[in-house]
């Protein structure tokens, strides 16, 4: 058996909890898995289905998106926009093959450093069970194959 | 025959007392069964009309034409119900006045046409609403039956090999009748969020904003399937984003003209089972 | 050209133990576009922010990206240092590798790897950053208080007494609010009217307060700092400059039978009137719907009365428009309408009657000049019940809250009735006894203890008539028994409920409200007296149900709020809000709709000949506070928001 693969997930949090959540996490000094990246944004009504697109051009294997918990968004509405076009944007991936397994959604409050430890790490687990989104790279290596006429 | 009679008749009245400035409708196309848009501001052309069951475009698309409605005259237009949804949409969307517009309202079952009752987009309330509760149809098409069947991974190629044949020549979003931005997102290249080469990755991405951006308000008109010179199956797409606005929201896209569109609003008891 | 200046942080050992700075400083200065990329123990200190100026200057570097802390911890230190050495302070990044890498990963390689892909994302994003600046707002040093009760009074004198503006609106003839109705207060029990009325006459002749009653905020425009808003005067029919409130006009008036609101409907009034004997202004209205010469164009008994000519039937509404920085919404609560306890039998039984009501009842000034008696008969009763949550607590009548002020005026009712009806008999119905509070415990025992309240945990089933005698049939859970009390009176402990007309009128003003109509505050623990709306704020029960202390207190928290906000001549504001592209927009209007802020505009483009061309989205940068949740919606990309702009976010990403 060869090294076990590791995913690469970006991760698009507000700043006002999921991101102090994360940083909670680190003054607690809990420790989790590192294939996370974060991407830092205002609030999570800022999250455009975009981003996700672009995560997944950039390879990434998984990709979480995080704000805060219903009734705790720092701008009052953000996160009720944000679960519509979730709720939306998910189901749209997974009737065209992209599966709600590689995009994961959460609420983390600015309190929950050891929520977000441990998701971070069941979700780099449940991604590592998929294993890479080698058809979605497929995708990518084509973009970067020359035409052949 | 008599429904298009009447409609010709109608149309002639109104152009003559100047009611109207024009009659969007149909006429021959160019094979026995196709029609092709038919803009009407003459007697003569009012006799090109034709209104049959192969009439089936939505052309309320054509009403956001830039500078047609700007000077506020009136303009007729011949609509199935999605298209009288498709108003009500626009209507919502401050693309249009409805009390601009003279609706022909037609419906087909099998060859017959019969007229709807009413002239203002109003007037239309009762036989939208009764389509809002009839459940949408499950399309009993077997294509759609064989990609729900399949698991994710072939779903996914199922669809790499329909949107590889995509083009990119936007023939979808010209014939929408809800594309009607002055600039399309993939025509924004400060950021470039859209691949406009037409590899796979790119059309992928393409497909999967043109249905987002549709979501709530797709009526289903098939416009954008008929137009698609590579056949992909559009219509399964934005059908399922009806459907999932419906299921999840109670949406249903273009019951009145002061409707909110479903992703610029929230109910705080919003499903989020999905979330973690 | 881009020059990004990367300066890694070792944190001491809390970053080095765990991300390899010296590798990390020799891949980062490979990257595009970065001119130095150096590493330092503790970049914080003051000799790392001067190495960091130091760097700015001598390499012109038009963007830097400090690899270290979470920038919740030094965001501002190193935008100071940016801006202290010449450069724009948002062209600063702070690249988190400490809280979000080092601190939680054990594995030195994988950590520095992290390390690398947060700072290149960082440099990425700095990039784009855009050089903004603060924005700077006027303020009107002018504020306005809707609301003439003791929150709206306490939080215009505090306002006042600093030496700023004030325009305090009541809708009633007359001040005071529900407080003027109080007997006596708990848990004193001093008597409202001796405490409260000195502040209405402090309210109504301060210098700085410009008092305007029996008037309407008809609409509410601009933001934080400029608000414009425009109040409507009703017509009192009374001259107000003129009249001497002397009340020859009232003792005069034919009309003499109509239910006095403000005695909750067990005394009368007369149609020119003033709603209680300590009214400030002290002016009558005319109660038009009531007045025999506005029924039928006959009487002008008043008007023959008045020795001044006080009075003009021919008055209108009038409009006043002001310009304030700055508002408090003291707008109150009313008691919940009982119609809905049919098993109560209130307003079948005149002895069923609500708090409130009590409350006038014992009051010295009020219909019974204190006694406590029977509308029904005018005895004194003997045995009284009162019934606790008769209302709150019941989410099948659709109060789910508690209404916080019954447990404290129950008791008091208890007392205030054993103290003046000697012998007489209290039972009182209770799910529990809240009595947190300064002196509200003792305050509850005393009832008990001294006089001689029999508390019942239970509900009441039933309340019905037998023989003269009102039936009240209910549960002692502590006992297990059902009992049923012969009382002469009962008593209903009535949910506090929001002003019947509250939510239309949080539109107008533009804050949030919950289910039931009370008011948002921006946030329930940090920000409890702002709404969400700045430059609102909020004061008293209109909030959520509140006794007076509460009332004040925060009525005297969002005054300092607004003396906070009038210390400065311009308010300055964090340059990160949202813009239209004007040309690319489509008028869908779906921002405006999705803008928790109200921020968001409907702007007309004209030609050169005065044509409307378009209609397109406009952001007041005033109100918008930044979520962005706008630009995600744009499906045409027409909206950006500084400081995380679709290019920035993009490149981000892609540097990932």
């Amino acid at each position: 058996m060869s090294e076990p693969f590791e995913p690469k997930i970006i991760a698009f949090v507000c700043t006002y909890c999921t991101y102090a959540g994360a940083d909670l996490a680190g003054t607690s000094r809990l420790k989790y898995a590192p294939n996370v990246r974060i991407v830092r944004l205002p609030c999570t009504g800022r999250i455009s289905p975009m981003f996700i697109l672009k995560a997944l051009q950039k390879g990434a294997d998984g990709v979480l998106v995080s704000g805060c918990h219903p009734g705790d968004c720092h701008f009052t509405h953000g996160n009720y926009h944000a679960r519509r076009r979730w709720m939306v944007f998910r189901s749209l991936l997974d009737f065209l093959g992209i599966s709600p397994e590689r995009v994961k959604f959460s609420w983390i409050s600015a309190a929950e450093g050891g929520k977000f430890a441990d998701l971070i790490n069941s979700v780099t687990e449940d991604i590592r069970k998929l294993g890479p989104f080698d058809q979605y790279k497929e995708l990518i290596k084509e973009t970067e194959t020359p035409a052949t006429l | 025959m008599i429904t298009q009679e009447k409609y010709r008749t109608r149309v002639k009245e109104l152009l003559a007392n100047n009611s109207v400035k024009m009659v969007i409708g149909y006429k021959q196309g160019s094979t026995a069964d196709r029609r092709r848009p038919l803009f009407v501001r003459s007697f003569e052309e009012a006799d090109e009309l034709v209104l049959d069951s192969n009439c089936i475009g939505n052309l309320a698309g054509y009403l956001v034409t830039e500078g047609l409605l700007s000077d506020e005259k009136r303009v007729g237009i011949f609509l199935r119900p999605e298209g009288i949804r498709s108003i009500n949409i626009l209507a919502a969307e401050s693309q249009l006045n409805t009390e601009q517009i003279i609706i022909f309202g037609f419906d087909t079952s099998g060859r017959e046409v019969k007229a709807l009752q009413g002239e203002q987009a109003g007037d239309f309330s009762g036989l939208i609403d009764s389509l809002k509760e009839k459940p949408p149809e499950k399309s009993s098409d077997a294509l759609l039956y064989r990609i729900d069947q399949m698991n994710t991974e072939e779903r996914f190629a199922f669809w790499k090999d329909e949107f590889s044949r995509c083009i990119k020549c936007y023939a979808c979003r010209q014939a929408c009748p809800m594309c009607y931005c002055r600039r399309c997102i993939v025509d924004s290249n400060q950021p470039q969020w859209i691949n406009t080469s037409s590899h796979t990755l790119g059309n992928f991405e393409w497909n999967i904003v043109r249905a987002f951006h549709l979501a709530g308000r797709c009526v289903g008109c098939g416009n954008c399937d008929r137009a698609c010179p590579v056949n992909i199956p559009l219509r399964f797409i934005n059908a399922r984003m009806a459907q999932e606005v419906f299921e999840s929201f109670d949406h249903y896209a273009g019951t009145s003209q002061t409707q909110e569109p479903v992703l610029a609003s929230f109910n705080k008891d919003d499903s989020e089972t999905f979330i973690l | 050209m881009a020059k990004i200046g990367v300066f890694i942080c070792h944190c001491g050992e809390n970053i080095a133990s765990k991300v390899d700075c010296t590798k990390l400083a020799a891949a980062i200065g490979e990257h595009p576009g970065v001119e130095v990329s150096v590493e330092y123990k503790y970049f914080c200190s003051d000799p790392g922010q001067e190495s960091v100026k130091k760097a700015i200057r001598d390499n012109n570097l038009t963007g830097i990206v400090i690899a270290a802390c979470s920038p919740r911890m030094h965001e501002a230190t190193f935008r100071k240092a940016c801006a202290e050495a010449g450069l724009n302070p948002y062209l600063c990044e702070i690249a988190n590798i400490r809280e979000q890498c080092s601190w939680v990963h054990t594995d030195k390689d994988m950590a520095t790897e992290k390390a690398m892909d947060i700072t290149r994302s960082m440099i990425e994003k700095v990039k784009r950053n855009n050089k903004l600046q603060p924005i700077e707002v006027p303020v009107t040093r002018r504020a306005l208080v809707i609301g003439g009760g003791i929150a709206g009074i306490q939080a215009a004198l505090d306002i006042a007494n600093a030496g700023q503006e004030v325009v305090l609106v009541e809708r009633e003839p007359s001040l005071g609010g529900h407080m003027a109705q109080l007997s006596e207060t708990f848990p004193t029990l001093d008597c409202s009217q001796c405490i409260m009325t000195p502040r209405m006459v402090e309210a109504a002749q301060h210098p700085k307060i410009r008092l305007l009653t029996y008037a309407e905020v008809e609409h509410v425009d601009g933001y934080i700092g400029n608000f414009k808003v425009r109040i409507r005067m009703k017509s009192r029919y009374v001259d107000i400059d003129t009249c001497t409130g002397c009340g020859d006009c009232m003792t005069k008036c034919p009309v003499k039978k109509i239910s006095n609101e403000f005695d909750c409907g067990l005394g009368k009034r007369t149609a020119i009137y003033t709603p209680f004997a300590q009214s400030v202004p002290n002016i009558p209205v005319i109660d038009k719907t009531s007045c025999i010469y506005f029924k039928n164009g006959k009487c002008k008994t008043c008007m023959k009365s008045c020795q001044i000519n006080a009075i003009n039937f021919d008055m209108k509404d009038e409009f006043i428009d002001l310009d304030v920085g700055a508002i408090i919404v003291a707008t109150g609560f009313q008691v919940q309408n009982t119609a809905g306890y049919g098993e109560y039998g209130y307003g079948k039984y005149p002895d069923v009657i609500t708090g409130l009501q009590f409350e006038r009842l014992a009051s010295a000034s009020g219909p019974t000049a204190g006694k406590i008696l029977r509308s029904s008969d005018g005895k004194v009763p003997e045995t009284v019940v009162f019934i606790q949550c008769a209302g709150s607590r019941d989410p099948s009548k659709g109060v789910r809250y508690c209404s916080k002020i019954c447990c404290m005026y129950t008791a008091k009712h208890a007392m205030l009735y054993s103290h003046k009806v000697h012998g007489g008999k209290t039972h009182i119905f209770y799910m529990d006894i809240r009595a947190a509070g300064k002196g509200y415990d003792e305050f509850t025992r005393r009832a008990i203890e001294e006089d001689d309240a029999s508390y019942l945990r239970g509900r009441v089933s039933k309340v019905w008539e037998e023989n003269g005698k009102l039936m009240v049939r209910g549960v002692d859970t502590l006992l297990g028994k059902p009992v049923v009390i012969e009382a002469d009176m009962v008593v209903l402990a009535t949910a506090m409920v929001p002003q019947p007309n509250a939510k239309e009128f949080a539109k107008i003003i533009g804050i949030a409200y919950d289910e039931y109509g009370y008011y948002n505050e921006a946030h329930l623990k940090l920000r409890p007296v702002e709404s969400s709306t700045a430059g609102v704020f909020l004061a008293g029960a209109c909030q959520s149900p509140k006794d007076i202390p509460d009332s004040v207190a925060q009525a005297s928290a969002s005054a300092s709020k607004v003396l906070a906000l009038f210390s400065k001549e311009k308010l300055e504001r964090e340059p990160v809000v949202a813009a239209t592209n004007e040309i690319t927009c489509a008028g869908c209007w779906g921002c405006v709709l999705a803008c928790p802020y109200n921020a968001i505009e409907k702007k007309d483009i004209f030609d050169r000949s005065g044509r409307l061309v378009k209609r397109v989205a406009s952001v007041n940068p005033g109100l918008c506070q930044g979520c962005g949740t706008c630009v995600t919606f744009c499906r045409s990309n027409s909206i950006d928001l500084a400081g995380f702009t679709e290019k920035q976010i993009f490149a981000e990403v892609m540097g990932l």
